[in-house]
């Protein structure tokens, strides 16, 4: 029930008012809203003032109301001339309006709430069409920067490679490199000779070493620098099996990955930077990125590639191009999913695509007799223990 | 109490001069120099009671700080320094009656019989124009101290009023505020470099500033070197 004789807080603004503003006490009559000036705004007054402050009538036939305020429920009722406004916030006070206008205010409220609703929903309807249209500005844009990243590669001579390659090379630990003529350094150093003159850029500087480490990993440098960890040798089952590994890396080396990587990486900083004007750090960005991807993760794109394209090198070199499977499947059954302990396979994605296309490619490829490798894995593994 | 603000417009300080048992609730860090006859109490809550560990965590979201100083004079003819932490102005605003709503960190200090509290304004405003999720609300009567970055300007809103992002320092509980585009076309909007702006509407004071303070970074923040 409502109490006819209750007092709401509020205020009012009219031009007899000192600042225009002053809190007052609100109530409604049946026939009228009154206010007047709360006990506590009349004491902070100056006494001469609070004398001329008089009582603010609007009668509720000419009463228009309106919705608005910092919580978007405050309540204003205007005057016919609308040179006085009485103001009020707290609850029931639209509810006492209504009741005592007989429903027409309230229908006056209502009106104003449908038409708010109706803003803020043409509102949200804009914000979302504009969220929309940036991310796919943004989609786009991504896909443009690596497309023109892999053309501007190609221009790049390999000189640039190696010196990258070079670089990245001065960081890795030295002082767990096996000897040049430790069996484990030639072992690998022969399979690479092997397949060198197979690959899609002859002239590249194949070199490799091996560093003591029992992680399972082997990777290349952009320029065809590259490491193998003696635990992968361990691991192995056969020359081929390295030699699967060593096609893939090659690859990633002649596919030029790395700096397609690291030049995807800085455009696409670059084109961040452009849109939102901010060319700081943008250096510290890009050798940041550069040190890290360089010698961690390719792109799946580029993973497969490699894959492939380490196929038809082995292929060519009269070895079975499913020796690049036949690591990782090993290591997959024998340890399953194990972070961190196979790092080789764990950075390459999707294992099971993977046999799959290696499998399709070789079907592609003209049948040959295979020559396996006339190495002793055995002897190099006694020599690592 | 009384008030004066002191080396204005540029480096603007309020210096305040508190009889025995007067006090004045003050944002953390705001002093510069005080008598030695002033205490200073740090809670959360308002002075008298009012609020407490709550008050205080949503306080912290509107960029103020989880503690309040409160500095009550012990003897007569006691003056207490305060400043804000950006260059600027500072102003004063009697409060008589609703409410203020202050942006995040202009809120500066006010007498102790006003209430600190913080409100929500919403997702929409806050990853569009800039500002904080949530707002000061200070509420009561008395005597309101404002800081600014640059210079304040006060506004007597009736109707509609635009202000860019990041120049509000405070309005009324009377009016509303959207966030809206600054041209007819929004893509206009965003080239004229003006995006989204913040509209007013209804009646009452606000208070704007001339600068803001997401430029200041915006300009310095690529000139710094990396760490």
């Amino acid at each position: 029930m409502l109490d006819p004789n209750q007092q709401f807080r509020g205020g009012v603004f009219h031009s007899s008012i000192p600042d225009g503003r002053i809190g007052a006490d609100i109530r409604i009559t049946p026939s009228e809203i009154i206010a007047e000036p709360s006990a506590e705004a009349l004491t902070v007054m100056d006494p001469s003032q609070v004398a001329r402050m008089p009582r603010w009538v609007i009668p509720l036939s000419e009463c228009q109301v309106d919705l608005g305020g910092a919580s978007g429920r405050m309540v204003f009722c205007r005057n016919k001339e609308r040179d006085l406004t009485i103001f009020c916030e707290e609850r029931g006070f639209a509810a006492m309006l209504g009741d005592r206008s007989g429903g027409m205010l309230s229908e006056q409220l209502h009106v104003v709430k449908k038409r708010q609703a109706g803003e803020n929903h043409r509102f949200r309807f804009w914000l979302t069409v504009g969220v929309v249209a940036t991310l796919l500005f943004g989609v786009i844009g991504y896909y443009s920067v690596l497309a023109a990243a892999r053309l501007a590669i190609a221009a790049v001579p390999i000189s640039m490679d190696e010196k990258i390659g070079s670089m990245a090379m001065q960081t890795i630990e030295k002082e767990q490199k096996l000897a040049a003529d430790h069996p484990a350094t030639k072992f690998v150093t022969e399979i690479v000779d092997r397949l060198k003159p197979h690959a899609a850029i002859p002239e590249m500087n194949f070199k490799v070493i091996v560093i003591e480490s029992s992680e399972v990993n082997a990777f290349a440098l952009p320029g065809g620098q590259m490491v193998v960890y003696t635990g992968l040798l361990k691991k192995a089952e056969s020359g081929e099996q390295v030699a699967g590994v060593l096609a893939h890396e090659m690859s990633h080396a002649t596919l030029r990955h790395g700096l397609q990587r690291v030049s995807q990486s800085l455009g696409i900083v670059a084109a961040i930077q452009f849109l939102i004007g901010d060319a700081g750090g943008l250096l510290a960005l890009g050798s940041q990125a550069a040190q890290t991807s360089i010698l961690t993760s390719y792109s799946r794109q580029s993973e497969t590639e490699a894959d492939l394209e380490g196929a038809r090198m082995l292929h060519e070199a009269g070895l079975d191009p499913e020796s690049i499977s036949a690591f990782f499947d090993k290591l997959k059954k024998e340890d399953g999913d194990i972070p961190g302990v196979l790092v080789w396979v764990s950075s390459h994605p999707l294992h099971e695509q993977r046999i799959e296309s290696i499998a399709k490619f070789k079907s592609t490829l003209a049948k040959k007799e295979y020559t396996p490798l006339d190495l002793d894995l055995a002897t190099v593994k006694e020599s690592l223990k | 109490m009384q008030y004066d603000l002191v080396c204005r417009p540029a480096s603007t300080a309020v210096r305040f001069a508190l009889d025995a048992g007067e006090s004045i609730t003050c944002e953390v860090g705001a002093m510069i120099a005080m008598s030695s006859g002033i205490t200073v109490e740090t809670t959360s809550k308002s002075r008298g009671g009012g609020g407490g560990i709550m008050k205080g965590i949503k306080r912290m979201f509107t960029g103020e700080n989880f503690f309040l100083n409160h500095f009550t004079s012990q003897q007569s003819q006691q003056t207490l320094l305060i400043g804000p932490t950006l260059l600027g102005d500072c102003i004063h605003h009697p409060l008589r009656s609703g409410s203020m709503v202050v942006q995040g960190s202009s809120w500066l200090a006010s007498s102790s019989s006003i209430d600190i509290d913080a409100t929500w304004r919403g997702f929409t405003s806050a990853i569009f124009s800039g500002e904080s999720m949530f707002w000061v609300k200070c509420s009561g009567t008395g005597d309101l101290f404002l800081s600014s970055y640059g210079a304040i300007y006060p506004i007597q809103v009736d109707g509609e009023y635009t202000v860019d992002t990041g120049h509000i320092v405070a309005f009324e509980d009377t009016l509303q505020f959207k966030i809206g585009k600054a041209g007819k076309s929004l893509i206009g909007s965003f080239l004229g470099g003006e995006g989204l702006v913040c509209k007013f509407q209804g009646q009452g004071k606000l208070y704007c500033q001339s600068h803001n303070p997401p430029s200041l970074g915006k300009l310095l923040g690529p000139k710094l070197k990396p760490r």
